[in-house]
């Protein structure tokens, strides 16, 4: 039951954050230079077209009045007309969501998994070749710069070597293919994947080592373990069922901490892999001066980051009681 | 993983024959297939081999030759009236093409002052058809526009869109209810048809059996087509594009090429370049309304001071030519090499001293002038304008350098040259539409570097782009440029029905531009195009490039051997 | 009685002020020993270094400014030779000077939003850990939703309101999202201060919250604030080099982002490595030496991480 209030508890936070955020951009978009209205319409469609759309975002009321609309229209759907595609931008944001979250969600696990796994090898061969090599390689690979890294891959691999395609997420010939089965679509849009999320897992599980090894020593310290080793259990038993679950928890904590920072990652990714999700859709319409979609990716981020900070935030209360209030 | 590469590798070949079909690469998603909205390249170059128009340009001579018309139209200098009689063609419906489609889609563009094409259908009168293959055209008054710009317009299919007029002009905005309006599936003459369209991936098209081209010759010609499926792949960056054709993954990038990657693509035995003329003109605009760029000598002495040489050798890596006039040098029947010719084949030296003394002509000084007391070259200080004060800081603005690197850093090298002078000149590039904003919409800049990617044959824009009339918000005329004796040359250079006179006109037009400056031409690139050699033959080289009808028509699968 | 208290008070070397120089010394023979923070320090040398160079390279030869000076006998991009240790870029511009260029970008870009932040983020966490109760958890909350935030696509939002941002605004930009970090240590220090008795003291006798905190907190804070904080530079310099990468960058300067931009876009990813590689090793390693030197100072402040060699 604690665990209910706390989600709630949560739960509000995140909502008066949210609101926070899009009063904000509100505030910002009236406060910028230039004429509010023509960032929203597009000022090449014709007039016509455009007074509707006014009217349906607002844009010719009092500021107060158009806050309401503004908040209003979020809650419907209503994110206006992107310049560039001449359709509604709900249209296209709810197309590039499910692309974002596929690679995001996969590219967290797969790198948490992995580097909570040899945080503890390192860990327990601390100071030995294998631990130094493990450090000294996660700190290596966690610096690198991750565009410069994408690049090189996609060089390497999709096109020296020719294992991967080399953009988007879907094959024509696949998709075009009228015998293609859905087994075959799904292994091609995996084939598409791999490469980003190799390339995010190579950038991210560095630091999710480095924790889980620090952690790890720390927790091998406690007497609960110095308890575990007298009653006679197998170093192994020891390490692998008293040890690591209790050294994982800073590791999850750091995927909170360092959301904002993957998230960035992920649209860096989506750009230059041209992984159609939401990230690359914010970096393509700010290039482009779609100020409606841009607006609109922005905030739907904002509301994926705020969502997966609660799901870190339930699932360490979940699996460590203590900080449950 | 390893395992399932294999699955895949099958199942590719196990679909269509590659010899079938033709894969393209194209930059963006197109906009639309709704051909009254499609402003954007990549939904036009899509909808050119769906929808067709009555005449078009023959690649080699440029010359309007009969498309969907069977031969020139008929003229009747009493009544302003052309007759133009229809070839038998079908629709990719099946049903045929008549007189009432080409009245149909004028009555269109009239009706709802379609943008971009009312202009060249305003002066039609009237339509008449007087059978089902013959339309004839009562014009106001002479123009010179109508066969070269308003009869290549294309055509739309009554049947498909009458519903949709119908239903429009009930709504309260009935251009945009027209022009929202989805189009799935576009009803065309052309030679391939949509079979789908897989947003953010890729479009489909097909072979059309109807198209009233196939196995004719047309002008020697012999017109397929004989490819069965396009598709084009939509990439996100052109160095991924790049490498998708020398991986073989796409047979043709429909997309110019930076010259980086030249040396690269000549080495690869695979792959073959095109290198096509443009009809385009590439610019340094200024403003005329307000200081500093109102007074003329002060442009005239920016014109001199900018290397083209350097922007074509470096900038472009040699692909292209200096632009001497605002008309460019392929289009030789209008194109005057007598104009002024500013800084042209001179060195920095002499460019600068060039300048030098116009501005000190105009009485414009210097708190330390770029020559000194003994005659030679010094890095120019604070200059002065003739009342004395200390010249303001003044913006180039130009599109940003992942929009075009080239327009970019050209804005980059300007300001160098300019600030050489002692001139306070900052680069700014900035967003494509901002752009747009601040420049054609509100007129709010000092200068700034922009391009025509496709001017069209027709020196109609001459007028458009200096013509005073045109200087209003969103007006053509960008600059502000405002001479009543231009106004009236161009003018008459529209109402010439004569080519001859047409063309002395437009010639002198040119010199006029060129001395008062309100563009300065900079440079035309040369269009870099590739396609994989192993693929695909019979690519037709025209000007803009090898992705024009007669390509699409002509091509067919690579029979040669080893 | 209040003259004794206002006397200790007064005195300039206070118990706080002699524990203070005590830890110091403690703290740099830690340092001196720890293998990522010798590591650390050499590789920031060799960027410093690149950083002071960089103005050498115009003075022996306009070709060589990195933004506008072009080898007047090459004119697109070639491979590392005498004249030009890394190459030309595709207009003829000398690759190595915008790398010493870069490097110098990078240093200001860093320094300059490690300590708007730093200052931003210690009167913040002063303030909240100095007041307590209600304003205290305002503002830690605004914190908290501050560093939710992804910086990067602020940014990137931002510059599509107000246009292209010069390098300064992008600075600040980071810094404003940098700053909860700061805060949070600061607060906690401050909290622990609170508890001290020459606080206690000085309120006694009669120094305002104001005197107290800028003359007695700050300087216990600061130190530690400005060491810890100068090695989280990293993702400053990290977020100015994605933003000129995108295009978003400031097009007036030459960063080493704004290299690997230029190589993009211009056609010449693949074809010139001399170009390609060297931006990004640079930006990888100068954000490697500042995660050594933090981790070092990790070890410093936590007991827990020193290896044998650390311990006195």
């Amino acid at each position: 039951m604690e665990m209910k209030k706390f989600i709630l508890k949560r739960g509000i936070e995140i909502v008066i954050i949210f609101f926070v955020i899009l009063t904000t951009l509100f505030l910002l978009f009236h406060m910028a230079p230039g004429d509010p209205i023509s960032r929203m319409i597009d000022p090449t469609m014709n007039p016509e077209d455009a007074q509707q759309l006014i009217s349906e975002l607002g844009l010719d009321q009092p500021v107060w009045t158009q806050y309401l609309y503004y908040l209003k229209n979020f809650f419907t759907g209503h994110f206006g007309v992107s310049f560039h595609y001449g359709r509604p931008v709900l249209e296209i944001i709810g197309k590039r969501l499910p692309n974002t979250i596929i690679l995001f969600t996969s590219s967290i696990i797969l790198s948490a998994l992995v580097g909570i796994f040899m945080g503890k090898i390192a860990a327990w061969h601390k100071g030995k070749k294998t631990d130094t090599f493990m450090t000294v390689g996660a700190l290596v690979l966690h610096t690198l710069f991750l565009p410069w890294l994408a690049l090189i891959f996609i060089w390497v691999f999709a096109y020296k070597v020719g294992w991967f395609p080399l953009t988007g997420i879907i094959s024509a010939e696949v998709w075009t293919n009228p015998n293609a089965g859905f087994l075959l679509k799904t292994l091609d849009v995996l084939h598409h994947m791999a490469l980003p999320l190799f390339t995010l897992f190579v950038i991210h599980f560095g630091s999710y080592l480095l924790i889980m090894r620090s952690s790890m020593l720390e927790t091998l310290r406690e007497d609960y373990i110095l308890t575990a080793r007298a009653k006679g259990l197998e170093e192994k038993t020891v390490r692998n069922h008293h040890a690591a679950p209790n050294a994982a928890l800073p590791v999850i904590t750091s995927i909170g901490l360092s959301l904002a920072f993957s998230i960035s990652g992920g649209a860096i990714t989506e750009t230059v892999f041209t992984w159609p999700g939401i990230g690359r859709e914010l970096v393509f319409s700010v290039s482009n001066s779609d100020y409606p979609l841009a607006q609109a990716s922005f905030l739907l981020i904002a509301l994926i980051v705020l969502l997966s900070n609660l799901v870190v935030d339930v699932l360490y209360a979940y699996v460590d009681p203590r900080i449950r209030y | 993983m390893a395992m399932l590469l294999p699955l895949l590798f099958f199942a590719s070949c196990g679909s269509r024959t590659a010899a079938d079909t033709l894969r393209i690469g194209i930059a963006e998603e197109p906009r639309t297939l709704n051909i009254w909205l499609a402003s954007d390249a990549n939904s036009r170059k899509i909808l050119s081999q769906i929808y067709q128009a009555l005449y078009t340009r023959d690649p080699e001579t440029l010359e309007m030759i009969p498309w969907l018309a069977e031969k020139s139209p008929k003229y009747e200098p009493d009544n302003l009236a052309y007759t133009v009689k229809l070839r038998p063609a079908k629709w990719s419906d099946g049903t045929e093409v008549t007189s009432e489609d080409v009245a149909f889609t004028a009555y269109v563009i009239k009706k709802f002052n379609v943008p971009r094409l009312i202009s060249t259908w305003r002066f039609v009168k009237k339509i008449e058809t007087p059978d089902l293959y013959t339309v004839k055209f009562y014009l106001k008054k002479p123009n010179a526009v109508f066969l070269t710009r308003t009869l290549t317009a294309p055509i739309v299919q009554k049947r498909q869109w009458e519903g949709i007029v119908k239903r429009a002009l009930e709504r309260k905005k009935p251009l945009a209810t027209l022009l929202n309006e989805k189009i799935e599936r576009p009803i065309g003459t052309g030679p391939y048809v949509l079979e789908e369209w897989r947003q953010g991936a890729y479009l489909h098209l097909r072979k059309n059996r109807f198209f009233f081209g196939k196995g004719r010759i047309v002008n020697g010609r012999v017109l397929g087509p004989f490819v069965e499926h396009i598709i084009l792949k939509i990439f996100g960056t052109s160095d991924v594009a790049v490498l998708a054709l020398k991986k073989g993954s796409i047979d043709f990038l429909w997309w110019g090429i930076q010259p980086g990657y030249i040396d690269d693509l000549l080495k690869d035995k695979n792959i073959r370049v095109f290198f096509s003329k443009k009809s385009a003109l590439y610019f340094m605009g200024f403003n005329l309304r307000k200081p500093p760029f109102k007074d003329r000598a002060l442009r005239r002495a920016v014109a001199m001071l900018i290397d083209r040489q350097f922007i074509v050798t470096r900038i472009l890596q040699g692909y292209g030519s200096r632009m001497l006039s605002v008309v460019p040098e392929g289009n030789r029947f209008y194109y005057n090499s007598q104009v002024p010719r500013y800084g042209f084949g001179m060195t920095r030296d002499e460019r600068i001293r060039a300048a030098y003394a116009i501005l000190s002509r105009a009485g414009y000084t210097w708190d330390v002038p770029p020559i000194d007391a003994k005659g030679g070259l010094v890095a120019a200080k604070g200059m002065r304008l003739p009342d004395g004060r200390p010249m303001e800081d003044f913006t180039i603005l130009t599109p940003p350098s992942d929009y075009d690197p080239h327009r970019a850093i050209a804005g980059i090298m300007i300001q160098e040259w300019l600030r050489d002078m002692g001139m306070p000149a900052f680069a700014k590039p900035m967003p494509f539409g901002a752009l747009l904003q601040k420049v054609k919409a509100k007129h709010d800049f000092d200068a700034f570097v922009l391009g025509y990617g496709k001017l069209s044959l027709d020196p109609d824009y001459l007028r458009s782009f200096f013509h005073s009339s045109g200087d209003k918000p969103r007006g053509w005329n960008m600059s502000g440029y405002r001479n009543p004796v231009y106004d009236k040359l161009a003018d008459a250079s529209r109402a010439a029905m004569d080519p001859e006179i047409r063309r002395k006109l437009i010639k002198q037009m040119q010199e006029i531009v060129l001395k008062d400056v309100p563009y300065f031409p900079l440079y035309n690139p040369t269009l870099i195009e590739a396609v994989r050699k192993d693929r695909f033959e019979g690519w037709v080289e025209m000007l803009e490039g090898i992705g024009n009808i007669w390509s699409f028509c002509e091509l067919k699968a690579f029979a040669g051997g080893e | 009685m209040s003259e004794a208290i206002a006397k200790i008070s007064t005195r300039k070397k206070t118990p706080a002020t002699s524990y203070r120089t005590e830890r110091l010394k403690e703290n740099w023979h830690v340092f001196r020993e720890s293998l990522l923070g010798k590591l650390g320090l050499i590789l920031l040398s060799i960027f410093a270094l690149m950083a002071l160079c960089s103005f050498i390279p115009p003075l022996i030869d306009p070709m060589y400014n990195p933004m506008s000076g072009v080898d007047p006998l090459v004119s697109h991009s070639v491979g590392p030779s005498f004249r030009h240790w890394l190459g030309t870029d595709f207009i003829g511009r000398d690759i190595f000077s915008q790398l010493l260029g870069g490097a110098r970008i990078a240093f200001m870009v860093g320094i300059s939003a490690a300590f708007m932040s730093i200052f931003i983020g210690t009167i913040i966490g002063m303030v909240a850990g100095y007041a307590g109760k209600t304003v205290d958890s305002l503002l830690m909350r605004f914190a908290d939703m501050i560093m939710v935030m992804p910086t990067l696509l602020v940014v990137l939002i931002l510059s599509s309101l107000f246009g292209q941002l010069n390098i300064w605004t992008i600075v600040l930009l980071i810094a404003l999202f940098r700053w909860p970090g700061v805060s949070r240590v600061i607060r906690a220090q401050t909290l622990s201060l609170k508890q001290r008795p020459f606080i206690d003291a000085a309120r006694v006798a009669g120094a305002s919250h104001f005197r107290i905190i800028f003359k007695h907190i700050t300087p216990n804070v600061l130190p530690l604030a400005l060491l810890y904080m100068t090695f989280r530079v990293t993702s400053a310099i990290i977020i100015e080099a994605a933003l000129a990468f995108l295009g978003f960058g400031d097009p007036g300067t030459v960063s080493w982002g704004m290299m690997l931009q230029w190589v993009w876009k211009t056609g010449n990813m693949f074809q010139a490595p001399y170009w390609l590689l060297p931006p990004g090793i640079c930006i990888s390693l100068i954000t490697l030496s500042f995660y050594m030197l933090g981790r070092a100072m990790d070890e410093v402040l936590d007991p827990r991480l020193r290896s044998v060699k650390q311990m006195r």
